[in-house]
């Protein structure tokens, strides 16, 4: 112990905080950079879990970009992004706005909003596939029958799938990104608007020169966010198209459960890999390049 | 130019009526400090003033007009705040702008009222900073240019000092006087600090517990306060209060001396309040209205506060900072006999 008592008391600390923070860092090189590693080398590879590894250099890559499945994977991908990040947000400011000045049951409703978020995704996924099944037992279907409106085949539709998987998927982030919009609003001293308001601002410009502008680091905050969650959709995905996963024709299939497919059903891991380091480019690329459009300057 | 009133103005949350019936007429160009311990109503008739509050009953003129219930904008007010209220990601320019959002002024004579207001606070310089990257009291200049920009009727000050440390808002404090003096609105400011109140006021509004105590200039609340509160709360130290009895031409009081005064208000037994100013209680040689046992002394530089004990109680007195009293010492305190206030011990209204 005679090293460890002639340290400073900064040299201690720094020893400290060194030897608390030593075991995270191993458990995080251990599950996390040296799978990423490997299965960046893997995807450089040929492997069917069972045999050998073959190096293959950058066929995996090249039977990829060639396959028009992946692209309209890839598409798909971003049609969840582009329609979900911003109708989640949007929906979600629109709530925590008004939620935010309301007293009534203040609560409640929160806790109402906020309940999606707990549950778990299958069980909220299964539901939702019920309530879009035809007449009658579909509540969405039925509903319209009765107004006379003819039947929309949700999930049976290339057109309506994707967006109606899409929405339980978002109703469950809902909860979320309220609460946090809701933390946000808060931290806005109410002299900001006061002073708006002795000088004649009216509601709109107040939202838009004041609270939204103040409101950035929550946004980009919850963009970055939900972004990245709906990049990696997958279990609404999954469980509302079982029969036909990512179906009718591929016109719901995320990038993960290509993945998932390539490698627990095709047992193809080195393509899989292949895919997964290309999702995880897009992830990267997606999250940074959001980052330095909504900087402060 | 505009003159405020407010009429028997009441504010109540629920059940709680927290002002009961102000009445005030500030005079156009006037100077006004409310000022007040906390929570006596002050801010709360300011807001009220502004707009931000409504209004339970009674009625607030600007100009003449009642403006009930009109909105903070068509009152022709503008407002500083205690957070000074500018925005963070705005420049300083486009603060003060912010003022003249509404305006139907031209954009040029929009730039022109920002740099002719800019010039008179010397921000002129600063109008590309942001907030941040200002001091305290250049932060408070552009709160105070935001509502000049607009040449409003009156303006309102929320406590706009307090979050200045001591020398800033000494310095504040007289540049707002200079500025008052120099534009000739009408000002009304809000304040807990008598100081603030006593330096910068035509006239000073002492509130307590939404009651207005004394209205008058800062002469008058200093040495004609109307009560015990308004004689304590002014002035500092605070003025020293001895009970007593009127017992023929004398006061005896509680810590068994007796003071001579002119009685002739006065009736024989009535319990009364004997007020003394520290600074109109001298420490001096020979035989004077107390003497008493020094227990602690306050160098100040120019004098010294000795705090004498005189019967059972204590009191505080002035004396020479160059030769001041040690303690232990047993000294003699003198006052002139137009130094001393009298109040009636169970209203606490002033005799005179």
């Amino acid at each position: 112990m005679g090293i460890y008592k002639r340290l400073s008391i900064s040299q201690k600390q720094i020893v400290w905080a060194w030897g608390l923070l030593a075991i995270p860092i191993v458990f995080y090189v251990v599950v996390r950079f040296y799978p990423t590693a490997n299965a960046i080398l893997l995807s450089f590879q040929e492997w069917n879990l069972l045999g050998s590894r073959n190096w293959t250099g950058f066929d995996n890559y090249v039977k990829l970009f060639s396959d028009p499945t992946f692209w309209k994977v890839f598409g798909n991908t971003f049609l969840y992004l582009i329609l979900g990040t911003p109708s989640s947000l949007l929906l979600a400011f629109v709530i925590a706005f008004h939620l935010d000045k309301l007293r009534f049951m203040h609560g409640t409703i929160r806790a109402l909003y906020f309940l999606p978020f707990m549950t778990s995704a299958v069980a909220m996924a299964w539901v939702w596939r019920w309530f879009y099944q035809p007449v009658p037992i579909g509540v969405f279907n039925n509903t319209l029958a009765t107004f006379g409106i003819p039947q929309i085949p949700f999930l049976n539709s290339t057109t309506f799938a994707l967006p109606s998987i899409l929405a339980p998927a978002i109703w469950a982030g809902l909860g979320f990104q309220v609460i946090i919009f809701m933390a946000g609003l808060r931290a806005i001293p109410q002299t900001y608007y006061e002073a708006a308001r002795i000088d004649g601002i009216s509601a709109w410009e107040t939202l838009t020169e004041i609270t939204i502008p103040l409101l950035k680091p929550t946004i980009v905050f919850l963009v970055v966010f939900s972004s990245i969650g709906f990049l990696r959709i997958f279990d609404q995905v999954f469980n509302m198209t079982t029969n036909d996963p990512g179906g009718p024709l591929n016109s719901t299939k995320p990038l993960v459960l290509m993945i998932y497919d390539t490698a627990f059903n095709s047992f193809d891991m080195g393509y899989a890999a292949a895919q997964t380091v290309v999702l995880f480019t897009v992830l990267l690329v997606v999250s940074l390049l959001q980052l330095r459009v909504m900087r402060d300057k | 130019m505009t003159t405020v009133s407010l009429n028997n103005l009441v504010k109540s949350y629920g059940d709680t009526q927290v002002l009961h019936g102000i009445n005030l007429d500030i005079q156009s160009g006037e100077f006004v400090v409310l000022v007040g311990p906390s929570g006596c109503g002050k801010s709360t008739t300011l807001r009220m003033i502004a707009g931000l509050e409504e209004i339970s009953a009674g009625d607030i003129r600007i100009g003449g007009d009642v403006v009930n219930d009109m909105e903070p904008k068509e009152r022709n007010i503008a407002m500083v705040f205690q957070n000074y209220a500018i925005y963070p990601h705005m420049t300083v320019r486009k603060n003060i702008g912010f003022g003249l959002r509404t305006s139907k002024l031209s954009k040029d004579e929009k730039d022109a009222r920002i740099n002719e207001v800019s010039g008179i606070l010397e921000l002129t310089d600063l109008l590309d900073r942001k907030p941040n990257q200002l001091s305290g009291g250049q932060r408070q200049r552009v709160a105070i240019g935001r509502a000049m920009v607009r040449d409003p009727a009156a303006f309102l000050f929320d406590e706009p000092l307090s979050n200045l440390d001591a020398q800033l808002r000494t310095q504040m404090r007289l540049e707002i006087k200079k500025l008052h003096q120099r534009v000739g609105n009408t000002i009304i400011f809000v304040t807990h600090d008598q100081v603030e109140a006593m330096t910068m006021a035509d006239r000073i509004v002492i509130m307590k517990d939404g009651h207005i105590q004394q209205v008058g200039t800062p002469f008058e609340v200093f040495y004609e306060p109307a009560n015990i509160f308004v004689a304590q709360f002014i002035g500092a130290p605070s003025m020293n209060m001895l009970n007593g009895i009127v017992k023929g031409e004398t006061i005896a009081l509680d810590n068994g001396t007796s003071v001579q005064v002119p009685t002739t208000k006065l009736s024989e037994n009535q319990q009364v309040a004997v007020g003394l100013r520290p600074d109109a209680l001298l420490v001096q040689e020979g035989e004077g209205l107390f003497s008493g046992e020094v227990s602690v002394i306050e160098p100040l530089g120019t004098d010294t506060l000795a705090y004498v004990k005189v019967g059972e109680k204590e009191v505080i007195a002035k004396a020479s900072g160059r030769t001041p009293p040690a303690v232990g010492d047993t000294v003699n305190l003198h006052a002139a006999p137009e130094a001393i206030h009298l109040f009636d011990a169970h209203t606490g209204e002033a005799i005179r």
